[in-house]
């Protein structure tokens, strides 16, 4: 499969220089493929959600090269990156971060604003997403009266709504229970079947099983990785 | 289309956070209903006053007694009135006095020379012993026509340590209105001669009124003052130059007052307008995720605070209306009118116009994007990572 992101030696420090200096990924190199379905797994604190922001373009590496399709981003300005996650990038964050008080259709449509696509268009888009999703009844509900697997929905409607090519979900079984987790990963599944990559931060063993390539993440560093070949040091 | 999108999400944003846009509008009435109604104020009084100066006479002559202004022969009129180019020369007496203990301005005019344009509500032009009064000191003094009203001016004897003010007794023969105006509105008009009998002044007036024809105006005075170089002359000219000075140090004072006073508001607004920006924050960093330019997250919050503007600066302009004509400008009323607290009760001049609106909308959305447009845009290009943390 082509590949759509690699990373060339990732380098995340955070408080660089500094006495409390955090290195969150060290020297870190993979690749993922087109439509394929990838997990970065290890140990809470070893970085998963740093990579997976990364590679998502919400945050920037301190060294090293990211490329999505072939073109380095490393130096790509806000605008550029704006645009970049408005095309082709939908992230999922492990507490859904959905918009208090709008309701669930408004949270799905919020990327959609400054597209200049009418309300009446907007309402219709989020709705039928949602309504795929099985929460076509909860559209006009707020984040407060959903469930926590409700909520997750609704940001991954939020994710889907630009139809995007890469779907990055951080640690997305953490706060569902364990029928909501089946559901997810019936969801990713189809996402999956429509083409797009799907990457995933988890150490959830119920989802290693279903993923193309997994990678292995501790203390910032690659450890190995699994593929259907088995698994690389 | 884009706009208006990101113009119905900023309503929607006040709407989700009620009591951050109830705070904001409140300091911002708080600060703006005192201007808006201070510069309706100002433009009425300066309205009036300037009608005042542009219907009086021409000419006001009084005599240089130890560099004020001092009693001028009536007889002088008569000389007046030969001058080429004078119309007419009318001897008054104008004096402040105090009525029950209320102050009141007493003019005199010859018979013939009260203004036509007198408006009574009761009544009609004062015979002998009558006087002719405004509403407001009527209103105060519970007077009517046929009223009798003690008016007396000098201090007549000292009795055991007493001072006695020797009173004559007027008949009240009517009631003019001019509510309007705050100069009209506590005068007391009697015949010349009789003022001239109560001020204990034989012979003599407080000033001549001088009416001239047009663009004489110049000459007559050239005229006049070669009479006499003891002449004190006031033209219309510089009366008008007075009022214009005198309101627009009025109004520069006030408006110095008011620059202090919002330069100490701005504190309180920042505060209020950061009010919940933790929250904000965070939103601002999920409109990024979701692939919203740093530009598009200002233009809403532009878009907020025009909002917020908007409703504080209509609200402020309401409240100010009410203030003003309903109540009569409590507390901000004396501040342009002197002794506005002592005079009877006459209804404030104030001019509302829609610069005053604007005014206040523009400083209003001065204030609020001083408080948020810098913050949001601080977060707006920080990794969006880092804003929804």
């Amino acid at each position: 499969m082509k590949e759509i992101v690699r990373c060339e030696g990732i380098w995340k420090i955070y408080n660089e220089g500094k006495p409390y200096e955090v290195r969150a990924l060290s020297d870190l190199c993979l690749t993922i493929s087109r439509g394929s379905f990838t997990i970065i797994g290890g140990p809470s604190g070893s970085g998963k959600t740093t990579l997976i922001s990364i590679m998502g373009t919400i945050e920037r590496p301190s060294r090293g090269g990211i490329s999505i399709d072939g073109k380095n981003i490393a130096g790509f300005s806000d605008v550029a990156l704006s645009s970049l996650r408005r095309k082709r990038i939908g992230f999922v964050f492990q507490d859904y971060n959905l918009i208090p008080g709008l309701c669930a259709w408004e949270n799905v449509s919020v990327p959609l604003v400054p597209e200049g696509i009418p309300i009446r268009e907007r309402k219709d888009r989020a709705t039928g997403l949602l309504e795929t999703l099985g929460l076509a009844e909860r559209a006009e509900h707020s984040p407060e009266e959903m469930s926590g697997g409700e909520r997750q929905r609704v940001a991954i409607a939020r994710a889907l709504v630009n139809n995007p090519d890469i779907v990055i979900l951080d640690e997305p079984t953490s706060s569902i229970d364990k029928e909501s987790v089946s559901g997810l990963l019936d969801i990713m599944k189809g996402l999956k079947a429509q083409g797009r990559t799907i990457i995933v931060s988890t150490h959830e063993e119920r989802l290693l099983g279903n993923a193309d390539i997994v990678y292995e993440l501790i203390k910032g560093r690659l450890t190995g990785h699994a593929d259907n070949n088995g698994m690389h040091q | 289309m884009r706009h208006f999108n990101l113009f119905y999400a900023a309503a929607r944003n006040i709407e989700r956070n009620k009591t951050r846009g109830l705070l904001v509008i409140s300091c911002l009435s708080a600060i703006l209903v005192p201007f808006i109604s201070a510069l309706a104020l100002l433009e009425g009084v300066r309205l009036q006053a300037g009608i005042s100066v542009e219907s009086g006479a021409d000419i006001y002559l009084t005599m240089d007694m130890y560099g004020r202004n001092g009693m001028v022969p009536a007889a002088l009129a008569g000389e007046i009135k030969k001058i080429d180019g004078v119309v007419k020369a009318v001897p008054r007496v104008a004096g402040r006095i105090y009525v029950e203990g209320m102050p009141a301005v007493l003019l005199g005019l010859p018979a013939g020379s009260f203004p036509p344009s007198l408006s009574f509500v009761k009544g009609g032009l004062p015979d002998e012993d009558g006087i002719v009064v405004g509403r407001g000191i009527a209103r105060k003094l519970g007077l009517d026509t046929g009223s009798r009203l003690s008016i007396g001016t000098r201090i007549q004897a000292i009795i055991d340590h007493i001072p006695y003010v020797q009173k004559k007794v007027y008949t009240v023969s009517g009631i003019f209105d001019a509510e309007s105006s705050i100069w009209t509105s506590n005068l007391i008009l009697m015949d010349v001669e009789e003022a001239v009998s109560l001020f204990e002044m034989e012979g003599f007036v407080t000033d001549i009124a001088v009416f001239v024809k047009e663009n004489e105006i110049g000459q007559v005075v050239e005229d006049i003052q070669r009479m006499n170089s003891y002449f004190r002359i006031q033209t219309k000219a510089i009366a008008r130059k007075a009022v214009v000075t005198g309101f627009n140090r009025k109004g520069g004072l006030f408006t110095a007052m008011y620059v202090v006073a919002f330069a100490t508001a701005i504190p309180l607004i920042l505060m209020i307008s950061g009010y919940g920006f933790s929250e904000r924050k965070k939103e601002i960093g999920i409109l990024k995720v979701t692939g919203w330019q740093t530009y598009e997250v200002l233009e809403m919050v532009f878009f907020e605070n025009m909002i917020l503007s908007l409703i504080a600066a209509s609200l402020s302009f309401i409240l100010s209306y009410v203030w003003v004509r309903f109540f009569n400008a409590p507390f901000i009323g004396g501040i342009f009118i002197a002794g506005a607290e002592q005079m009877p009760a006459f209804t404030v001049p104030a001019l509302f116009s829609w610069m005053q609106l604007f005014l206040s909308f523009f400083f209003s959305i001065v204030l609020t994007l001083s408080g948020s447009i810098y913050s949001s845009w601080k977060t707006a290009v920080i990794p969006p990572a880092e804003a929804v943390k």
